[in-house]
C-alpha cells in the first residue's frame, strides 16, 4: 500500500511540475532580461557584506546564485538568480508563486541540501546566503555555517566554487531591509526601481503607523505545536522590530532571557492570552488545533475569530509593503477583545 | 518448612503488590500536583472539586488529561513488552520490532505531507492506521515463511519493514519541511498538548489488545520452556503466536497513537516486574503494565518540572534515565532467563 501511494505522489508531482513548466512556457513570458550591466568590467567588482568581509572580483558578478529568501528580494529589484537553494520545497512555496522559475536551477529544497554538482555546474561568480546573529548583541558565531548550510565543511566547499557573501538577519528591520537592497543595487538592480519600491514601502510604513497610533490592538505572533507556544520576541525580528518601531503593539511579556522565542508549554499557555490578534506560522498548529488546547482555548482572539496566518515574508520593500498593507488591514478591523 | 516458605513467598508477593500500588498512588498525586506552571496545591485541590474554579484550565485542561494518559500508555508498553520478549524468547525485544513505531511514524509524515501541516487529532487517527497497517503487513510476509512457531522469520519481516517504512520517512522529511515539522515534535514522544479526544477510540482498541495479552499469559508460561516442551504441554503454537502478536500490535498502537513512539519502558518494565514477582505471566503481565505506567507517569513529571516555563518532552527524560536505569539493571541481576 505505501509503495503504491507513494508511486501515484510521485506521479501527480511529476504531473504537476510538467503542468507548471507547460504554464509558464505557454503564459509565453520573456525571460527578464539581464540587468544592464554598464561595462566596469575594468574597475573590478568589490563588496563588503554584513560579516565585515569584503569581496573583490574582476567584474559585476552575473550569474548569481542565492539562498531563497535573498534570491526573492533579489529577483523583486529585478536581479535574476541563476540558481536557488532553499530551506522548504520551492516549487509549493507560495512567495514564489507568479515568479518564473524556468531559467533558475533548483540547487536545494531542504535546509542544509545543496547539489554542489550542479552548483559547481551552473558556475557562478557570486552564492548570497543569510546568516543569523547567535544573541541578541548580533554576534556572528565564526564557528557556526552560514544559514542554509549544513555545516562548515559544506560550506567550505561551497566557497570553493564561489565566493560568498553572507546578509545578516537579525537586529533592525529597516537595515536588513537596507541591506538586501544595497546588495541587489551592486549586482546591478536598476536604482529607480529600488527607489519606486521603498516609496510604495514608505508610503505603507506611514499608513501602518498611524493606524497603530490610533489603535489599541495587540497583535501576537506565534507558532504552535505539541510542546506549546513559541512566542516571537519583538525586538529579535527584524520584522517585527520594523512594526514595533512604527507603534504596532505587540505581545512582548519577556523582553530579556532567551534569545528570539520564549516557550510557553500548554499549562503555562494562559499567560500567552494578551493578543487582541493572533498571526499563526503556516507550520505547526493551526486554528482548529489551537481550539482544542483546553489551557488555550479561551484566549480571546481565537475565540473572536481573530487569528491570521504569518507567512514568511522576503525582507525587500515591495514585499514588505504589501506585508505591512495587511496589518494595517488587521489593526483596522479587529475588535478589541483581550 | 515447606508452609513456612510458602507464607515467605506470599508476604514477598503481599508487599511487590503494596509497594506497586503506593507508587502508583505517588506518582498519581505527583501528575496532578506538579508541572510547568508552579499552582499551589491548594489551588489544585479546589480545581479537582470546582472544575470551574480552575486556573486557566491547568488542572483539567492538562493535568487531568495527561496523567490518564501516561497511565494507558505506559500499562500498554509494560504489557506489551513482556508478550514481545516471551514470544520472542528476546530478552531485548522492543514492542516497535515488529514495524509498528515505524508505520505509525510514516502515516503522521505522509498525512502532514499530503495535509501540509501537522494537525495533532490527524495525527492520532492515522498512527492508528498505520500502526496496524504496518503489523498486519509484517505479519503477512512472515506468514511466507510457513513458519509460525518461529519468532524469527516475525522479526526479521518487522526489521526489514521497519528499515523501508524508516527509508520513506526520510526521504518525505528531507523533501518537505511539514513533513519535517510534524515528525520532530512526533518523534520525540510526549503527552503534551495532546488532550482527550483520542482517549476513548484508543482505550477501546488497547482493552481488547490487554485482553488479548491476559489470554495468551498460559502460552507464554509454557512458551518460557521453549517451544518443543510447549507442545508437549498442548500448546497450540500459531494460535499462541496469533494471539501475542495481536496483543502486542493493539497495545503498541493504542500507545503510540497516544503519545508518539516511546522507548525503553517496553524494554526495561519487564524486567523489573520479573525481579520483583517472578517469571509467572499472569503475575508479570500486570505488574509490568504497572510499572510502566509508574515510570512513564514519573518521568513525565520529572520533564514538566526541570524545563521552566517550557518542559522537556517524556521521550528525552525516558532516553536519559532510562538508559542510566536499564544499565543499573543488567548490572545489577542477571537478565531473568525466559
Amino acid at each position: 500500500m505505501f509503495p503504491a501511494t507513494n508511486l501515484r505522489l510521485a506521479v501527480l508531482a511529476l504531473l504537476s511540475v510538467f503542468a507548471l513548466a507547460a504554464c509558464s512556457s505557454s503564459a509565453g513570458t520573456p525571460a527578464p532580461s539581464a540587468t544592464s550591466s554598464t561595462g566596469s568590467a575594468a574597475a573590478g567588482w568589490s563588496y563588503t557584506d554584513d560579516t565585515g568581509a569584503t569581496i573583490t572580483l574582476p567584474a559585476k558578478p552575473e550569474r548569481v546564485v542565492a539562498f531563497a529568501d535573498q534570491a526573492l528580494s533579489l529577483i523583486s529589484y529585478g536581479v535574476q538568480p541563476v540558481g536557488v537553494f532553499g530551506r522548504t520545497d520551492l516549487a509549493t512555496d507560495p512567495r514564489f508563486a507568479g515568479i518564473d522559475l524556468a531559467n533558475v536551477k533548483i540547487l536545494g529544497n531542504a535546509y542544509g541540501e545543496i547539489d554542489l554538482e550542479a552548483l559547481a555546474e551552473l558556475a557562478p561568480d557570486l552564492i548570497i546566503t543569510a546568516v543569523y546573529p547567535s544573541d541578541r548583541k548580533g554576534t556572528l558565531d565564526p564557528k557556526s555555517p552560514f544559514y542554509g548550510m549544513k555545516d562548515l565543511e559544506q560550506q567550505q566547499k561551497i566557497e570553493a566554487i564561489a565566493k560568498v557573501a553572507a546578509v545578516k538577519v537579525g537586529g533592525q528591520g529597516l537595515t536588513l531591509i537596507e541591506s538586501n537592497a544595497k546588495l541587489a543595487v551592486a549586482l546591478g538592480a536598476d536604482q529607480a526601481k529600488v527607489d519606486a519600491d521603498k516609496a510604495s514601502f514608505d508610503a505603507a510604513a506611514a499608513t501602518l503607523s498611524a493606524t497603530a497610533k490610533g489603535s489599541d490592538i495587540e497583535v501576537t505572533q506565534l507558532y504552535a505545536d505539541a510542546d506549546g507556544l513559541y512566542l516571537v520576541k519583538p525586538e529579535d525580528e527584524p520584522q517585527t522590530q520594523l512594526y514595533k518601531s512604527l507603534g504596532v503593539k505587540l505581545t512582548e511579556l519577556n523582553p530579556d532571557g532567551d534569545y528570539y522565542w520564549d516557550i510557553y508549554s500548554w499549562e503555562n499557555a494562559g499567560k500567552a492570552m494578551s493578543g487582541d490578534v493572533i498571526m499563526i506560522s503556516p507550520e505547526g498548529f493551526q486554528i482548529a488545533d489551537l481550539k482544542k488546547q483546553p489551557t488555550f482555548a479561551k484566549a480571546p482572539a481565537l475565540v473572536a475569530g481573530q487569528v491570521y496566518p504569518n507567512p514568511y515574508t522576503a525582507m525587500d520593500y515591495s514585499a514588505q509593503a504589501k506585508a505591512m498593507d495587511i496589518l494595517t488591514g488587521y489593526l483596522t478591523t479587529a475588535k478589541k477583545v483581550a | 518448612m515447606a508452609s513456612s516458605a510458602l507464607t515467605a513467598v506470599r508476604v514477598v508477593r503481599v508487599n511487590a503488590t503494596l509497594s506497586l500500588g503506593v507508587a502508583l498512588l505517588v506518582v498519581i498525586l505527583a501528575s496532578l500536583a506538579l508541572g510547568s506552571n508552579p499552582i499551589s496545591p491548594a489551588q489544585v485541590v479546589q480545581a479537582l472539586v470546582d472544575p470551574t474554579n480552575d486556573p486557566d484550565g491547568v488542572v483539567w485542561g492538562s493535568r487531568v488529561p495527561r496523567t490518564l494518559l501516561g497511565l494507558l500508555v505506559g500499562f500498554c508498553l509494560g504489557v506489551a513488552g513482556v508478550v514481545m520478549q516471551g514470544q520472542t524468547g528476546n530478552p531485548l525485544a522492543d514492542p516497535g520490532l515488529f514495524g509498528v513505531s515505524s508505520g505509525a511514524s510514516l502515516a503522521v509524515v505522509l498525512g502532514a505531507f499530503v495535509l501540509g501541516h501537522n494537525s495533532m487529532s490527524a495525527a492520532l487517527f492515522l498512527a492508528m492506521i498505520g500502526a496496524l497497517v504496518a503489523s498486519v503487513g509484517v505479519f503477512a510476509i512472515a506468514t511466507l515463511s510457513r513458519d509460525l512457531a518461529n519468532p524469527v522469520p516475525l522479526a526479521i519481516a518487522g526489521t526489514a519493514v521497519s528499515a523501508l517504512l524508516n527509508a520513506v520517512i526520510s526521504f518525505l522529511v528531507l523533501t518537505n519541511q511539514s513533513s519535517l515539522e510534524a515528525y520532530r515534535v512526533w518523534v520525540v514522544g510526549s503527552l503534551s498538548g495532546r488532550g482527550l479526544d483520542g482517549l476513548p477510540p484508543a482505550l477501546l482498541v488497547a482493552a481488547v489488545g490487554l485482553a488479548l495479552a491476559l489470554v495468551n499469559a498460559r502460552s507464554l508460561n509454557s512458551l518460557t520452556l521453549g517451544t518443543e516442551l510447549a507442545q508437549g504441554l498442548g500448546e497450540t503454537l500459531w494460535r499462541a503466536r496469533l494471539v501475542g502478536l495481536a496483543a502486542i500490535t493493539l497495545t503498541t498502537a493504542s500507545a503510540v497513537a497516544l503519545a508518539g513512539p516511546i522507548g525503553f519502558i517496553g524494554l526495561t518494565a519487564p524486567h523489573i516486574a520479573r525481579a520483583i514477582v517472578g517469571g509467572n505471566h499472569f503475575r508479570l503481565l500486570p505488574a509490568s503494565g504497572l510499572i510502566g505506567a509508574i515510570t512513564l507517569l514519573g518521568c513525565d513529571v520529572v520533564g514538566r518540572v526541570i524545563g521552566g516555563q517550557a518542559e522537556v518532552p517524556v521521550g528525552v527524560v525516558l532516553a536519559v534515565l532510562g538508559g542510566v536505569a536499564f544499565v543499573a539493571i543488567v548490572r545489577r541481576t542477571k537478565l531473568a532467563a525466559l
